[in-house]
């Protein structure tokens, strides 16, 4: 890998880092709109106010950077690169087509999920170094979530990974098969609930709780870092979305998927991103204490039958 | 979780149904910069003057629950027009300001105003960006009354105002036979002020006298249609059993004498003994029979 | 000296680092953040080594692990933010730790420094299946093992939360 490779490799994610967020959050804004009888933003770049993101950007930048007086700064202004970076990291790692990746490993399934999980730590510094009530309690709910989520997602992912023979998600992408979509069932779904707790999106969204606990951990957040806290929560959609999208929808496979592979990739990703934003309007948040429940009640028992269906089929297929 | 996944699977379902079929739908977002909005006629946008109207009276003023309402008049002498004819006084208006910082928009003065002077306009683009800005002065408030809407044409099916409804009270012919009678009893019944209140309706049917140069025939075949003759079981009643509620219904039952319901109002109208009549007056509805013979004499006049 | 050997060099000087910084440290919350970044370093070192594999495991497996302890840190000092002596350890504590500390460095360095020799080692190219052959099968007693002392400190953890609440004793939080 030359420099010059490297550098454009790098520009590629930073560039995706920086516009599929955007895409999801207009989608959001759209469709939460749409969804509750109203239009959403119109006015912002002119054309059905498609450029409010931006704006909002804009605004952001503008606003005072305020840090609480009791706060460790230190820590509390480093949070928001530590909830953010992880998931650049992460979408470097996955696949959109064919050979188009940004960082080519063997182990590529697994260091998206190394990545994803490093990313709470800035929730639970940013919580902490706050000096505030609700900071903490968000922090605390988004760890504990974390912690409760991530082995059932793992069990999931390790699923596939025995299916497909490999960890690499090119590798994945490359061995899956139509009926997958049946075998792989029940760890997809409990791979989606995994990733929407693992995102705080809703009906997981407790560590950010509105109605609760302020905005909990980015309480005492504002102008620049508030929306690196915020990017990364749109980030976090776009990484999981298109994880499940290559683990389990078939990554670039289509009609035509020699040269529509990307496009089919993205497509699948933004379906699942809109299916989450349909969750977010349609349901409540849970309750922490359902939440724990439904992680070690359901979803691990699932992740282990699905573990052991994968093993059942791939020892008697192969 | 209580009644089962399956349950709360098909909860999720429905929430999801549900803001499906929203999206499907046009948003009601009325664009408003854009388009303004296609306010109703009676929008309480804003206060017009109409100034000629104004009498200084001062009694918005003084019924404003703010008191945002600023009213400055003098009195000018009108000489007399005729040689030896009485010079006139009449108020002038030198202020009037209302303080829309201030006014929540309540409308007591408007229904106050006896003159007409106030009234609605739909105008609302008000905003101003100093709170001082908002105190109008007469010169604005009556530029918005031509802004004032036409008076809406009235619903047919709207229950006719109240004084129409005094006026078109049942005549009651058997009143001045009565009178002295039932002025005597009166005050022999404590009981009576909430009778009417309860036995209004099947008192009704002297309404149907009306049917004189009135619609809906049929009106009489309605329960309360209690003969005449009836009517002094009815009465005893309540005076044991003290809940009226009871009384109406009781009342029901009697009314299989809907055949010959039509013949109510004759008999109603013909004279009959005092003590029955007096009966009658006093469930009659109240604000005839509250008032004093000469009141209660009139509606049988007009009858 | 290869550009891999500077970038193990620089890895594991930061490592080194913060790890004497998550000792000295007198803030508790300050202290597991220093040891994240000593097993991020760590897991980078790994990475330079081409173990793959084993510095994502450890990125994923240590990260979760500290965010555990900084929940169980917060939960029973309060945490609170600044310096707090009735936090510190006392001597006696910290004196035993250096002991332990200093013979596993004596230990380790025992067992691997007669092997250092200036001839350069030729570091077999490590591949997921090599590790899982490894692990499942040369080392795969010492795994079990592991995985058996887990699981009995994981079912001692919760007798002890369960003897607790028995007991009656405030636990801090309400029961359920
Ligand atoms: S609307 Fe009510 S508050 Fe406003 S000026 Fe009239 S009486 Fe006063
Ligand atoms: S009540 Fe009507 S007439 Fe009297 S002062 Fe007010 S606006 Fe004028």
């Amino acid at each position: 890998m030359s420099v010059l490779e490297a550098v454009i490799r790098s520009v590629a994610v930073v560039a995706a880092f920086l516009v599929l967020p955007l895409l999801v959050g207009q989608t959001e804004h759209k469709f939460m709109a749409h969804m509750q009888g109203r239009l959403g933003p119109m006015y912002a770049g002119g054309w059905h106010g498609w450029a409010q993101l931006i704006a909002d950007a804009a605004k952001f930048v503008q606003k005072e950077d305020v840090i609480p007086a009791a706060a460790d700064r230190g820590v509390f202004r480093i949070a928001p690169a530590v909830a953010l970076i992880p998931y650049m990291a992460g979408l470097a790692f996955i696949p959109i087509g064919d050979g188009i990746v940004g960082a080519d490993v063997p182990a590529s399934a697994f260091a998206v999920l190394a990545a994803l999980g490093v990313g709470i730590l800035g929730h639970l510094m940013g919580g902490w170094a706050s000096a505030n009530k609700y900071s903490m309690i968000g922090a605390m709910r988004g760890a504990a979530q974390l912690v409760a989520y991530e082995l059932p997602m793992v069990l999931a992912v390790a699923s596939v990974a025995l299916a497909a023979g490999t960890l690499s998600l090119s590798g994945i992408v490359e061995q899956w098969q139509p009926w997958w979509l049946l075998w792989q069932l029940p760890g997809a779904i409990v791979f989606f609930i995994a990733a929407l707790a693992e995102i705080n999106r809703t009906p997981f969204d407790m560590p950010i709780a509105d109605s609760e606990i302020v905005f909990g951990a980015f309480t005492e957040y504002t102008g620049l870092r508030f929306a690196f806290f915020l990017l990364a929560e749109y980030a976090g959609i776009v990484v999981m979305a298109l994880l499940f999208t290559v683990l389990y929808l078939g990554g670039w496979a289509g009609p035509l998927a020699a040269s529509l592979g990307v496009v089919w990739t993205l497509l699948k990703a933004w379906i699942i991103a809109a299916i989450i934003v349909w969750m977010r309007v349609s349901w409540p948040r849970l309750r922490e204490d359902q939440l724990h429940r439904l992680a070690w009640v359901w979803l691990i028992p699932i992740a282990l039958f699905q573990l052991a269906l994968t093993a059942v089929v791939v020892v008697m297929t192969r | 979780m209580s009644q089962g996944p399956f349950a709360f699977v098909a909860g999720l379902a429905g929430g999801l149904r549900t803001t499906a079929r929203t999206m499907r739908r046009t948003a009601i977002t009325q664009e408003y910069p854009d388009v303004l909005p296609d306010l109703p006629p009676r929008s309480r946008g804003v206060i017009a003057l109409v100034e000629e109207n104004c009498t200084s009276c001062m009694l918005c003023a003084r019924e404003c629950p703010d008191w945002c309402i600023y009213i400055d008049s003098h009195k000018e002498t009108i000489p007399a027009t005729t040689p030896g004819g009485r010079d006139r006084q009449r108020n002038v208006l030198d202020r009037f300001a209302i303080d829309f910082a201030l006014c929540m928009y309540c409308g007591i003065c408007i229904e106050a105003c006896p003159f007409d002077a106030l009234h609605w306009s739909p105008v609302f683009e008000l905003a101003e960006t100093d709170i001082r800005d908002l105190l109008h002065e007469r010169d604005r408030l009556a530029k918005w009354a031509q802004t004032i809407p036409p008076p809406q044409p009235l619903d047919p099916a709207a229950p006719d105002p109240a004084e129409l409804a005094a006026s078109r009270k049942p005549a009651r012919p058997a009143r001045p036979a009565a009178d002295g009678a039932a002025a005597a009893e009166r005050p022999a019944r404590p009981e009576r002020p909430e009778r009417p209140a309860r036995a209004e309706r099947p008192d009704r049917p002297p309404r149907a006298e009306r049917p004189a140069g009135e619609e809906r025939p049929e009106r009489p075949a309605r329960p309360p249609r209690v003969e005449p003759a009836e009517r002094s079981m009815p009465l005893p009643r309540p005076q044991t059993d003290d809940h009226g509620a009871e009384a109406p219904r009781a009342a029901a039952p009697e009314a299989p004498a809907a055949p010959e319901a039509p013949a109510a109002p004759e008999a109603a109208a013909a004279p009959e003994a005092p003590a029955t009549a007096g009966e009658d007056a006093t469930t009659q509805v109240l604000p005839t029979v509250a008032s004093d013979p000469v009141a209660t004499d009139g509606p049988g006049a007009q009858a | 000296m290869t550009t891999r050997d500077i970038v193990f060099i620089c890895f594991a000087v930061l490592a080194a680092g913060c790890a004497l910084l998550a000792v000295t440290t007198k803030q508790v919350v300050h202290a597991a953040l220093w040891l994240v970044a000593t097993l991020g370093t760590i897991a980078g070192c790994y990475f330079v080594l081409g173990a793959e594999l084993v510095g994502l495991v450890q990125l994923l497996i240590y990260v979760g692990a500290v965010i555990i302890l900084v929940i169980f840190a917060l939960m029973l000092t309060r945490a609170p933010i600044g310096k707090h002596d009735d936090l510190a350890t006392p001597g006696w504590q910290r004196a035993i730790a250096a002991v332990v500390g200093a013979s596993l460095t004596a230990l380790i360095a025992a067992v691997v420094l007669p092997v250092v020799t200036d001839a350069a080692v030729d570091i077999p190219a490590s591949t997921n299946k090599g590790v899982s052959a490894a692990i499942f099968g040369v080392w795969v007693w010492p795994f079990e093992l592991l995985s058996v002392l887990l699981l009995s400190a994981l079912i001692g953890a919760f007798i002890v939360s369960q003897v607790v609440r028995a007991a009656g004793r405030p636990t801090g939080g309400e029961g359920r």
